[in-house]
């Protein structure tokens, strides 16, 4: 025990109006030099928890407060917040908003300025370079990407030199690749820096990746703070707080009697630790096995088949750029060539910048190409208002709140109908509302919602208008797994009543589950347009556009399973499979079969 | 439709770029060189300047030089154009207006003195006097027609009046567009700030700076949101102007959305600087020390003001 521990005893915090405490006798210790994630279901009061240790909580949210936190010796109720944020640092989930100057270096400086400390100009330069960001200190904030702003908030933090950093869910709002730069950047301040480092974090995957300790934060209380291999082996506990293990730990309970286990009887948590415990495959059978759900999905446009089918979708040549403030013009796309057919479902996938927003805005008409053309349901777009193309084309914004333009869910739904004058405005409305579980919503503003339910409504903004085209720009951008897994059965039901779904995402596993054609963008042009199971096979392409191939599609290749399987349903199979095959699992009897799907403890997606 | 995708989609990238510049790429302007509190002093000095001339000349000189200025600040065409057409139309406005009050005096005038003749027609209800009121109304037109059409010099009498005012106004406008747009926004606050005013404002500029260019971006995401869900009028009529006016109601309309997401923004803003110690920062002496040291004012800076001044000297003595 350490003086310098954040401890909090007994705490229960009530909103002011709230019926119910957010907190309820919650108790925690927190030790300088850990590395801990803070999981818990949505509303279970994590981050109002997390906030009660930079004094906000109960200083800015004022209400009902019993018990007691103490940061560092200092109880949190006697010193003000600014005083505490030189203890403990926090980057905001809504980071871009914690950024309140214009230039990088000034708004690093804002704090230490406000301190009144002679030597801020210093710190500002320490924390930039802590975190890698002293050539860009003269950028304008607006022109960093999602990755950098969050940089520039986290060295906000660290120029008060904190001994704890608390970063809220740093993986909600940025991409999987930046988040992994952001979790790569607290790994370093961590372990050479010695910072306590602690996330709110949803996805279980970065959680085994990179922290020590996990405190799972259920109902308004601490259930129970275990070293993360224990603590993301409770799968009980975690499914009924709506958290996902990692893939890996999925397959694992899955697997037939304990063939998942590592040495000391739990299930591993990392593809490393997965690709130790689990039957090397290769070396049993003397053949790499094929994936039992067939790995690559077939290619419905194979050279022969689209002979006779006309696009719906044509790019043809398009060049397309914008000025900026500082290159000049910016060219993203380069002589693209693509068709896009009725039945496909596409994903486009590619770095940040590869142009795959661009690439959607210019199929809905609200850019034309600066060269080439495109040509949407036989109509050039150049010569297209956004408005016609509309009538058979819908976008999905990549940020929901942009589409909600009136105060409740079901007006937006039906403002492009009511524009139109359509008849039946009302029941369609209703039926859509319906058909995407939106009744309990249907009353409420948008904007309002959280992200994965916003998601669900923008979408059925979109199918109100009864497209043949559905474009969705990352609709698992920002969301936690639960929403992705709602994400992916939206799309399977847009589809039955859509021709064609395009998908951009930095998403792989999302892509893994639901594509059958993957477009990869890069340099400006399409760099390969394949089935995933081909593209997930071409490591150096990855590499270059920033993609990570999803746990199981890796585990696949740790073991030897080509074509790779692309869904943890998949694994399974083929490692029971092979298991049979070589006998491995002649003791262990007959029942394995009769077991399957009902013992399945692992909640995979 | 290619030259409606020119006006609504294409320049509006380079508006937004242009506009970018102005507010943003500070670093060769003029203004930008010099102590944010002189050239704040300064700007106070030539909103005074203009109003001690009269005529049109001198004025025009002046104008000429502010320009010049503008110019060197890196100021927005696309806004100097929409000033200029503000004052262009303001005036060319008044050509028309007078006439057209002259006119309608006289009608008016006409009018009344046929006041009598015209209730004593309704009191009676005669007939042959209802064709009288008929020609009464017809004379009142014809007469401020005439006005109108004759009085064309009154009209550009009046112009000349209020050309010199629209002249200084002018001035005044480029002026300050000059310097806001070439002062960095940290200049700016910090040589404010020296100046006593609150620290609440100098952020607020900070602030507004930063944010604003994201709200920009937000708008037009939100505009073309509207505009994937609204219906184009299918006559669009003589110039197109049904299609402007529609794209118009959707601009304004999508401000309200606009708002609400500011709104939700700053929820996490304001929690962000209780952490970083603004509250804290408002009465402190140390922190404004830091924030305002190493400012100074320069042989150049006042070579530049005395400079000016006497440029406006000799305007005055030449002319």
């Amino acid at each position: 025990m350490h003086s310098s521990d954040i401890v909090v005893e007994d705490l229960t915090f009530r909103y002011p109006g709230g019926d119910e405490p957010v907190l309820r006798d919650a108790n925690l210790r927190i030790e300088p030099g850990e590395f801990t994630a803070v999981v818990g279901g949505n509303g279970s009061g994590k981050t109002t928890l997390c906030k009660t240790f930079n004094g906000l909580v109960p200083h800015f949210f004022e209400g009902r407060f019993d018990g007691r936190v103490t940061v560092a010796g200092t109880d949190t109720r006697e010193a003000g917040v600014a005083e505490l944020s030189k203890t403990v640092g926090y980057v905001f989930q809504d980071f871009e908003n914690q950024l309140v100057q214009e230039t990088v270096r000034d708004d690093v400086e804002f704090a230490p300025l406000n301190h009144g400390l002679d030597d801020y100009a210093e710190r500002a330069t320490r924390a930039l370079e802590l975190v890698g960001l002293e050539h860009l200190e003269d950028r304008f904030v607006w022109e960093l990407s999602g990755g950098q702003q969050h940089l520039v908030a986290l060295a906000g933090v660290l120029a008060m030199d904190p001994e704890f950093v608390f970063v809220d869910e740093p993986a909600a709002q940025l991409d999987p690749h930046n988040a992994r730069e952001a979790y790569e950047q607290l790994r370093r301040l961590h372990e050479d820096h010695d910072k306590t480092v602690v996330v709110i974090e949803h996805h279980s995957e970065f959680v085994a990746d990179y922290c020590d300790e996990m405190v799972l934060v259920s109902d308004g209380g601490v259930a129970w703070k275990e070293p993360v291999e224990v603590g993301l082996n409770r799968l009980d506990d975690l499914q009924a707080h709506d958290i996902h293990p990692p893939q890996v730990t999925g397959i694992a309970a899955d697997l037939p009697d304990g063939s998942g286990r590592l040495a000391d009887e739990r299930y591993p948590v990392t593809v490393d630790e997965a690709a130790t415990a689990f039957p090397s495959v290769r070396e049993r059978t003397g053949e790499r096995p094929h994936a039992a759900d067939g790995g690559e999905r077939v290619d419905r446009h194979g050279s022969a088949a689209d002979a006779d089918a006309d696009p719906l979708i044509t790019l043809d040549g398009v060049g397309h750029g914008y000025p900026t403030l500082r290159e000049g013009y910016n060219r993203v796309l380069d002589g693209v060539d693509l068709d896009l057919y009725a039945g496909d479902r596409v994903a486009l996938v590619g770095a940040n910048g590869a142009g795959k927003s661009t690439l959607l805005r210019l199929i809905t008409g609200l850019e034309s190409p600066d060269e080439g053309t495109v040509t949407v349901l036989g109509r050039d777009t150049s010569e297209t208002l956004p408005e016609t193309l509309a009538d058979d084309t819908v976008y999905i914004h990549q940020n929901p709140e942009e589409m909600f333009v009136e105060d409740t869910v079901r007006k937006d739904v039906g403002y492009y109908l009511r524009n139109r004058g359509a008849e039946d405005a009302d029941e369609r409305v209703d039926e859509i509302v319906d058909y995407l579980d939106l009744a309990d919503l249907a009353d409420r503003d948008g904007r309002l919602l959280s992200l994965g339910q916003q998601r669900r409504a923008s979408l059925a903004i979109g199918l109100a208008t009864d497209p043949t085209v559905v474009l969705l720009d990352e609709p698992t951008g920002s969301l936690d797994l639960q929403s992705r897994r709602e994400v992916t059965g939206m799309l399977r039901k847009a589809e039955s009543r859509v021709e064609t779904v395009v998908v951009a995402s930095h998403d792989l596993q999302l892509v893994a589950e639901w594509a059958d054609r993957v477009v990869v963008m890069g340099e400006g042009d399409v760099l390969a347009d394949a089935p995933p199971g081909e593209v997930f096979d071409d490591p150096d392409l990855l590499a270059r556009t920033d993609l990570r191939r999803p746990q199981v599609v890796e585990l696949s290749d740790r073991l030897g399973v080509d074509p790779a399987a692309l869904t943890a349903d998949g694994m399974v199979a083929t490692l029971t499979d092979a298991a049979e095959a070589t006998g491995a699992l002649a003791d262990v009897g007959s029942g394995i079969g009769g077991n399957d799907g009902t013992e399945r403890r692992g909640d995979r997606r | 439709m290619k030259y409606v995708d020119a006006v609504t989609d294409i320049s509006i990238a380079d508006i937004k770029i242009d506009l970018m510049r102005t507010a943003y790429d500070n670093d060769r302007a003029l203004l930008n060189s010099f102590d944010p509190r002189v050239v704040l002093l300064w700007t106070v000095l030539f909103m005074i300047v203009p109003w001690l001339f009269y005529d049109p000349l001198p004025l025009a000189i002046l104008l000429a030089a502010a320009f010049a200025l503008a110019a060197l600040s890196q100021v927005s065409k696309y806004l100097l154009a929409l000033l200029l057409f503000g004052q262009v139309t303001n005036v060319g406005f008044f050509v028309v207006m007078v006439p057209a009050i002259g006119g309608t005096i006289q009608a008016v005038g006409y009018l009344r003195d046929n006041t009598g003749r015209v209730t004593e027609a309704i009191a009676t209800l005669d007939p042959a006097v209802f064709g009288e009121i008929g020609s009464i109304v017809a004379g009142a037109a014809a007469r401020g027609v005439d006005t109108a059409l004759t009085s064309q010099e009154v009209g550009i009498d009046a112009v000349g009046a209020v050309v010199p005012f629209f002249l200084k106004l002018t001035i005044i406008s480029v002026v300050s567009l000059a310097v806001f747009s070439a002062m960095s926004p940290r200049k700016l606050s910090k040589g404010m700030l020296r100046l006593g005013v609150p620290r609440q404002l100098t952020f607020a500029i900070a602030y507004g700076y930063r944010m604003m260019p994201l709200l920009v971006e937000e708008y037009h995401a939100l505009v073309n949101s509207f505009r994937l869900r609204s219906e184009v009028p299918e006559k669009t009529g003589f110039l197109k102007w049904r299609y402007f006016y529609y794209l118009l109601k959707l601009s304004v309309k999508a401000f309200y959305p606009l708002i609400f997401n500011v709104a939700k923004r700053s929820r996490v803003t304001v929690e962000a600087m209780e952490t970083k110690g603004f509250s804290r920062s408002l009465g402190d002496e140390r922190s404004r020390a830091l924030r305002t040291e190493g400012m100074m004012v320069r042989t150049r800076d006042v070579s530049f003001v005395f400079g000016s001044l006497f440029f406006v000297a000799a305007v005055w003595a030449f002319t």
